[in-house]
């Protein structure tokens, strides 16, 4: 399973029972106040609370919470495991493009290019302010700081341009810090690799 | 509906205020910890760079002002207003010490180039940067409670003189007096904290 | 009933006349007007700024303005409703106005105190309207303030994070004062679990307002100290770590969002029981999870750093946390509706829009899961998907309580009552442009669009272009609901002294109540929730009000 795929289970995972959840409820409450209407219900029964019940929806939610926690925290675990073999690049943040550096010092401006069916592992850094690299396709995202250095990986399973946007505020160019990642064949990658 | 005066209630609301006022220098004790960690051993060799007699000679002034205000505090109520006067003035008297002695050690850091921004420490090590930071932000913070800590004393002092503070009603003296104490508190944490640092 | 003169009539203390019995009163109930028309003031403010936000976004590129006023208007729309808004609203009018009612008392402990924050308040609204228009230009910073950005911007900052630092010493205040009042004012009679559930919300409020705002005044005041001195505290270059900031400034600004939602779920937890004519369900278990949420919702800060870079171990402990501290608001959620369960239900403004306030808080704390969630989170933080949340949150859950308080205690506040169609017409639209607004913004974040986005990827235009016409429409409703309030003034129906068949003691002095509250003793009931002798008046005929 790739981490992606681990994500999205996740989300359906957790907004499936949320909708689950808000139906309930919502479905609840309408029908308690059309069939306990005055009209039809002129004497309210006085029922101060029910231990039992009020333990069953504290105990059950707490497992419904604690099992959202689990499938969110492994899949997170696949955003932050790196296989071995993984071809790293330096990033850095600046107000406003992105940088890139290559392992033959090859740098681009607002440009990834990776190879297709490798691991990409970004080493991600910033020259002033925060920003943050966000490349939804790949549902990864981190806040670029200066005098630190984070890292994402994604695995580069499709060809394909993808976007790249800074998500951290940084000023008046925000949301122009914007980049593009292109997924290319090893051959092209190479090629493109020893371009000036 | 409320009859007389309800001492008990004044005093909570000041001990909550007093609350906040300790969690406030807490963030800074906070960010003080944070950075320790990260910086041990520039915050010794910053910490031997201050004048410990100095500082030691401002821990003696406040906590015997800090007793005298308390005991002017007793003289209200046993309706020694001209002791419990006398106390008061000391007491900001100490204040003005302590405050002086920061001038002078202020004044000798900024002599030597120590201060924010400076050149010495722009280029200097960062672990020192951030001890001095840390240093002037903090005793900066706590001068400036000393000068409202006297402010609420020469207001108390005041009204004593009046007699609107008497051994019925000395509220406002005792509270200021809880405000000076706290002064006196955060200075024996900051004390340690730079001074004797390892 | 004997004729009491109403608090608009006798002014305290004593003496003052004009102006001055307003601006010097110690009277907990004027001030508490007097807080709801400058909140009210920020509100229609803050709700324009926003307004001009979604108009343009409505279209790509430049619609109406550019990205220097576009950051700068986000900026005060946050800090306006935030510091100016959503956590006084609730607290500093109506808590102002019934705490000691319902505690028995004719005033808050600290009654100078209390004037002395609406002063405060105030200058902290000069202030930030102050930062507009001096200095080298409008703030730009986002609410947040982050370091580096906020020390390095040449705009005006410094004021407007005093501002803010104001206005907490000011709500910090009155939150002292309840606490000091809750427990030195209240009846000799009422014990712990007779206390009106509203009161019992403040109380766990001021409690967070009291540990959380001192944290906040600190990293304000560090970075106007920053931007003066250039210490270099969180300067990477400097030594400094700006990650250390934003645990500073969360370890403040989560507790906060309970700050914002308690008082809401205090109101809701009145009016349910009112107009289902049936107690509480579970009485305890929700003063419970009104501590329980004060307590746990300080241990949860960092969950709004998942991404900053922060070690792992802190990414699961505060992900666990968070998730815990969702349990108190779905039990409260369960009571109120299990509340209704056998009741004597009758809609009313009032419960009409407590009803939408469980549904569009539901919709937020669900979604807050999967903010919570780590491995969602990394996809969804930072972009409209939070903006939505929050909004549900503190617009959808405080927002609509404050406007279900308005609604449920203004014929006691000034003694009139308001026609129910246009409230019912108010309700309704103010919801469904609700719905409008943000639901498409969910969508967007899902697609990634992130927030405090100037201009956005083709992609993101019909979202946003939906999302501006819910904008409009959510606006509307909001007029005509205000117009609606307002001509009550015009009409002038007066309102009984317990028009909806309440028990709590605000309920049993006169509509607007006499300075000292109490004309008689109040009576403390054992249950503050017993509806048996509100059903036995109806029974001999005794109409509470005319249905308008």
């Amino acid at each position: 399973m790739t981490p992606v795929q681990g994500v999205d289970q996740a989300f359906w995972y957790i907004l499936g029972f949320s909708t689950l959840l808000l139906f309930g409820i919502t479905a609840v409450m309408i029908y308690f106040v059309i069939r306990y209407r005055r009209s039809k219900n002129p004497v309210a029964s006085d029922i101060r609370g029910n231990y039992f019940l009020e333990i069953v929806w504290t105990i059950i939610p707490t497992l419904i919470a604690l099992s959202m926690f689990y499938v969110g925290w492994t899949s997170y675990i696949g955003l932050r495991t790196v296989p071995e073999n993984a071809i790293e690049i330096d990033v850095a943040g600046q107000m406003f493009s992105w940088l890139f550096v290559y392992e033959n010092d090859k740098e681009t401006e607002n440009e990834l290019v990776v190879p297709l069916g490798e691991a990409i592992k970004l080493n991600v850094t910033s020259l002033d302010v925060l920003h943050s690299l966000y490349i939804p396709a790949f549902r990864i995202k981190i806040d670029a700081v200066k005098g630190m250095e984070t890292y994402v990986w994604f695995s580069a399973d499709k060809i394909g341009e993808y976007d790249i946007q800074c998500t951290e505020y940084c000023g008046t160019g925000h949301s122009a810090m914007l980049a593009k990642l292109r997924i290319v064949p090893e051959s092209e990658y190479l090629k493109w690799l020893e371009e000036e | 509906m409320s009859t007389g005066i309800d001492k008990t209630g004044i005093k909570i609301g000041m001990w909550l205020f007093l609350y906040s006022e300790i969690l406030l220098f807490g963030g800074l004790f906070v960010l003080y910890a944070a950075y320790f960690y990260k910086y041990p051993e520039f915050f010794s060799e910053g910490g031997k760079e201050l004048n410990r007699v100095i500082g030691a000679v401002n821990t003696v002034v406040l906590l015997v002002s800090s007793f005298t205000v308390a005991a002017s505090i007793t003289a209200v109520q046993r309706k020694a207003k001209k002791q419990a006067i006398g106390l008061l003035i000391f007491s900001i008297f100490c204040g003005v010490v302590f405050l002086v002695n920061k001038y002078f050690e202020w004044g000798a850091k900024f002599h030597h180039d120590i201060y924010p921004n400076s050149e010495t420490l722009v280029s200097g090590e960062v672990g020192l940067n951030i001890f001095f930071g840390l240093y002037y932000v903090i005793t900066g913070l706590h001068g400036l409670h000393v000068i409202i800590g006297m402010i609420l004393l020469s207001i108390s002092l005041v009204l004593v003189m009046a007699g609107k503070v008497t051994e019925s009603k000395y509220s406002m003296l005792e509270n200021a007096g809880l405000y000076w104490h706290l002064v006196d508190l955060i200075w024996i944490f900051v004390f340690p904290l730079f001074y004797l640092v390892l | 009933m004997i004729k009491t003169e109403s608090f608009y009539d006798t002014p305290a203390p004593a003496g003052l006349t004009g102006i001055k019995a307003w601006l010097l009163t110690h009277d907990h109930k004027r001030l508490a007007l007097m807080y709801m028309w400058a909140i009210l003031f920020w509100f229609v403010i803050a709700m324009m700024f926003g307004l001009l936000l979604r108009t343009e976004l409505m279209s790509q590129g430049r619609t109406i303005m550019g990205p220097e006023v576009y950051n700068s208007l986000f900026t005060l729309h946050g800090v306006i409703m935030i510091f100016l808004f959503v956590i006084p609203a609730i607290p500093a009018i109506f808590g102002n106005f019934f705490l000691p009612i319902q505690l028995g008392t004719d005033d808050v402990f600290f009654p100078r105190l209390n004037l002395f924050s609406w002063y405060l308040f105030m200058f902290g609204g000069v202030f930030a309207l102050i930062s507009l228009f001096t200095g080298e230009g409008f703030p730009d910073t986002g609410w947040t303030f982050y370091v580096p950005f906020s020390v390095e911007a040449n705009s005006n900052v410094s004021v407007t994070v005093m501002a803010a630092f104001i206005l907490g010493m000011s709500s910090m205040l009155t939150g002292l004062n309840f606490i000091t009042t809750f427990h030195r004012m209240r009846d000799k009679n009422m014990g712990l679990m007779q206390i009106p559930l509203f009161t019992w919300s403040l109380y766990a409020t001021a409690w967070v307002q009291i540990l959380a705002t001192p944290v906040i005044s600190i990293t304000l005041v560090l970075v106007v100290v920053e931007r003066l001195f250039s210490i270099g505290l969180f300067e990477p270059d400097k030594g400094g770590d700006p990650i250390l900031y934003q645990h500073l400034f969360w370890m403040y600004s989560h507790p906060a969002v309970y700050i914002m939602i308690l008082p809401g779920m205090g109101v809701i937890s009145e009016i349910i029981p009112v107009f289902s004519r049936k107690s509480i369900f579970g009485y305890k278990a929700i003063v419970w999870s009104s501590m329980g949420i004060a307590v746990a919702g300080s241990l949860v800060w960092a969950h709004h750093m998942y991404t900053s870079g922060m070690s792992d171990v802190s990414v699961f402990v505060f992900s666990l946390l968070t998730f815990l501290v969702a349990i108190p608001s779905a039990v409260k959620v369960f009571s109120w509706i299990a509340t209704m369960h056998k009741g004597s239900i009758e809609m009313t403004p009032p419960l009409l829009l407590a009803l939408i306030f469980i549904y569009l808080f539901s919709v937020g704390g669900l979604t807050g899961l999967v903010l919570g969630a780590v491995g969602t989170d990394i996809h969804v933080h930072d972009t409209h998907f939070v903006v939505s949340h929050f909004h549900f949150v503190m617009f959808g859950g405080t927002g609509f309580a404050f406007f279900a308080a308005l609604h449920f205690w203004w014929p006691k506040m000034f003694g009139i009552m308001y026609e129910f169609k246009n409230a019912y017409i108010g309700a309704v639209l103010t919801a469904i442009g609700f719905l409008f607004h943000y639901v498409p913004m969910f969508i967007l974040g899902l697609q990634g669009m992130p927030r405090r986005y100037y201009d956005y990827l083709p992609k993101y235009e019909t979202g946003n272009f939906l999302a501006g016409f819910g904008g409009y429409l959510l606006c509307l409703g909001i007029l005509i609901m205000f117009g609606n309030l307002f001509m009550s003034f015009k009409r002038r129906i007066p309102a009984p002294s317990d028009p909806w068949g309440a028990t709590t003691l605000e309920w049993t002095v006169p509509s607007p109540p006499p300075v000292h509250n109490f004309v008689k003793k109040p009576q403390i009931k054992e249950f503050p929730y017993d509806f048996s002798e509100v059903g036995k008046r109806e029974k001999n005929g005794e109409k509470s009000r005319k249905i308008l």
